[in-house]
């Protein structure tokens, strides 16, 4: 029980030399962008985290449906553990997208489609956050949790769709006009290759993650049964 | 020929909050999981102190 | 109401809705703070933008939703802790009824306290800031966009009351996930409002109501879950 799982170590291992590998692309074979220079690198892993953020969201989206049908806590574990990471790796996508945006669109923050509707994700399950730990029962806090999960996570394309034809109906021009055509690029072989590269890198971090994060439910979860056992 | 911007200062901003954020994130795990292991260890040998009352200290005791 | 096996699924809204109208018109509690409070907004807005008595269109769109907005979430909350607070949740639940028909009638009841809110906001809307808003189209913008804040909102206020931090709880629940609404709430209001032709208007009605049947949809399917002790 205590000891962690050879397969896990393994997949550790694996997820670590992925994302030496995708760094070391990213750092030195990836070519310079010829407009934005070396800022435009942020993207793989920016990408790749928003990727990852997405997944997690999703994930869990799917966990609580299977545990309104399944009531086992075993999928509530891994709907907490898929948002938690989704919320880390979302945070990474919003802040490196701010970080991008700064020398390319000249400002920190656009209020563009994308940009916004993860940022209102990541208050979306913030939120998550904040009713599970208004809950003490258990069981009633999983089951709220998997609805709240299923509702936010049917929200974020609303959303996104909401604020794109916001923007197409009415442009707002910022700055030196339409920020996706100012931050444009065209991918180059190499680049393609980096990407993906990353895209493997950063899903196998999830998953290595992910398992990590459900033992340590797990583990929170005797914790809790034993607290119980002894009060009572 | 155009050079291209220098955004190298952004470039290393970037990677330092990507790593930085996932090794807050991994410490986060590891501090956690200590402290459950400690809540563990400490709640079995209150339970084992339980099912064993006169191993229990006399202090306890009413 | 009486128990032998179980009523139909629309004889229990209607009681439900009907409970939650007469305990209202007796007390007369939620409504009042709901006008009082949307009021408040409405003068805080004035001088917090130094609004002018003609206001833009587009402005006036907005601040109309984020009162009807606020003062709904005050009529959610109120609505559900009431229930809890009485016990009057386990008296449902002890009732054989479908638990859809209590969110349906819960539900139904918060949307027609919004829209009496809304009935009395827009005209005085209209005195204060001098301009016509009881249109027809803005009606119908408000009875779409009413039923969709107020079908995710029963949901979230349904479990946000059963939270140690309830209080707090709801509008934190609720924004996040309702921003869908209200973009194509206060667009299309904004488009009524400026008199744009209806093609311009139309996508966001469309849109409106898309959300209300995903967001209804999705509640009723949900719900069981939330009541069940």
């Amino acid at each position: 029980m205590s000891t962690t799982p050879r397969a896990l170590v393994v997949l550790d291992v694996i997820a670590g030399l992925a994302l030496a590998v995708a760094a070391g692309m990213v750092f030195f074979y990836a070519p310079l962008e010829r407009v934005m220079g070396a800022v435009q690198k942020v993207f793989y892993f920016h990408v790749a985290a928003g990727w990852v953020g997405m997944l997690g969201f999703g994930l869990a989206a799917v966990a609580g449906i299977i545990y309104l049908m399944r009531r086992r806590s075993r999928w509530d574990l891994l709907g907490v553990a898929a948002i938690e990471i989704g919320l880390v790796f979302t945070l990474i996508n919003v802040v490196t997208g701010m970080i991008w945006a700064r020398p390319v669109w000249n400002t920190w923050w656009t209020w563009d489609p994308r940009l916004t509707t993860a940022t209102i994700m990541e208050l979306v399950y913030i939120a998550y956050l904040m009713l599970r730990q208004g809950i003490e029962d258990p069981e009633r806090r999983a089951r709220f949790g998997a609805v709240y999960a299923i509702v936010g996570f049917l929200s974020v394309p609303l959303t996104f769709f909401s604020i794109r034809i916001f923007r197409t109906i009415h442009p707002v021009v910022l700055g030196s006009g339409d920020p996706t055509a100012t931050g444009a690029f065209s991918m180059t072989p190499r680049m393609t290759q980096t990407l993906m590269v990353s895209l493997v890198a950063f899903s196998l971090l999830f998953v290595a993650l992910l398992w990590h994060r459900l033992r340590l439910g797990e583990l929170g979860e005797r914790v809790e049964q034993l607290r119980l056992k002894l009060q009572s | 020929m155009e050079q291209p911007a220098n955004t190298f200062t952004y470039f290393i901003a970037g990677y330092a909050v990507i790593f930085g954020a996932m090794l807050i994130y991994l410490v986060s795990l590891v501090v956690r999981w200590h402290h459950l292991r400690q809540d563990e260890a400490l709640l079995t040998q209150l339970e084992a102190e339980k099912a064993n009352p006169q191993a229990r200290d006399q202090a306890f005791s009413p | 109401m009486k128990a032998t096996g179980a009523v139909s699924f629309w004889q229990a809204t209607l009681a439900v809705l009907w409970k939650d109208l007469a305990a209202e018109w007796r007390s007369r509690e939620l409504l009042s703070a709901m006008l009082v409070f949307a009021l408040l907004v409405i003068f805080i807005f004035n001088f917090a933008l130094e609004l002018q008595t003609q206001l833009r269109a587009g402005l006036s769109a907005g601040i109309l939703w984020v009162t009807l907005i606020f003062a709904g979430t005050l009529g959610l909350n109120r609505s559900l802790a009431v229930e809890k607070d009485r016990g009057c949740l386990d008296g449902l639940l002890l009732a054989p009824v479908d638990r859809a028909a209590i969110y349906a009638g819960k539900a139904l009841a918060n949307w027609v306290f919004m829209l009496i809110v809304a009935a009395i906001m827009l005209p005085l809307f209209g005195i204060f800031y001098n301009a016509s808003l009881v249109l027809p189209g803005v009606v119908l913008v408000v009875l779409l966009g009413a039923e969709g804040y107020v079908a995710v909102g029963t949901l979230l206020a349904s479990m946000a009351v059963q939270a140690r931090t309830r209080d707090i709880l709801l509008p934190i629940l609720l924004f996040p996930v309702v921003i869908p609404v209200v973009v194509a709430a206060v667009k299309a209001t904004g488009g009524y409002l400026q008199a744009l032709p209806l093609e311009e208007i139309r996508p966001w009605l469309n849109l409106l109501g898309v959300y209300d049947v995903i967001f209804t949809s999705v509640a009723f399917m949900v719900f069981d879950s939330i009541l069940e002790e």
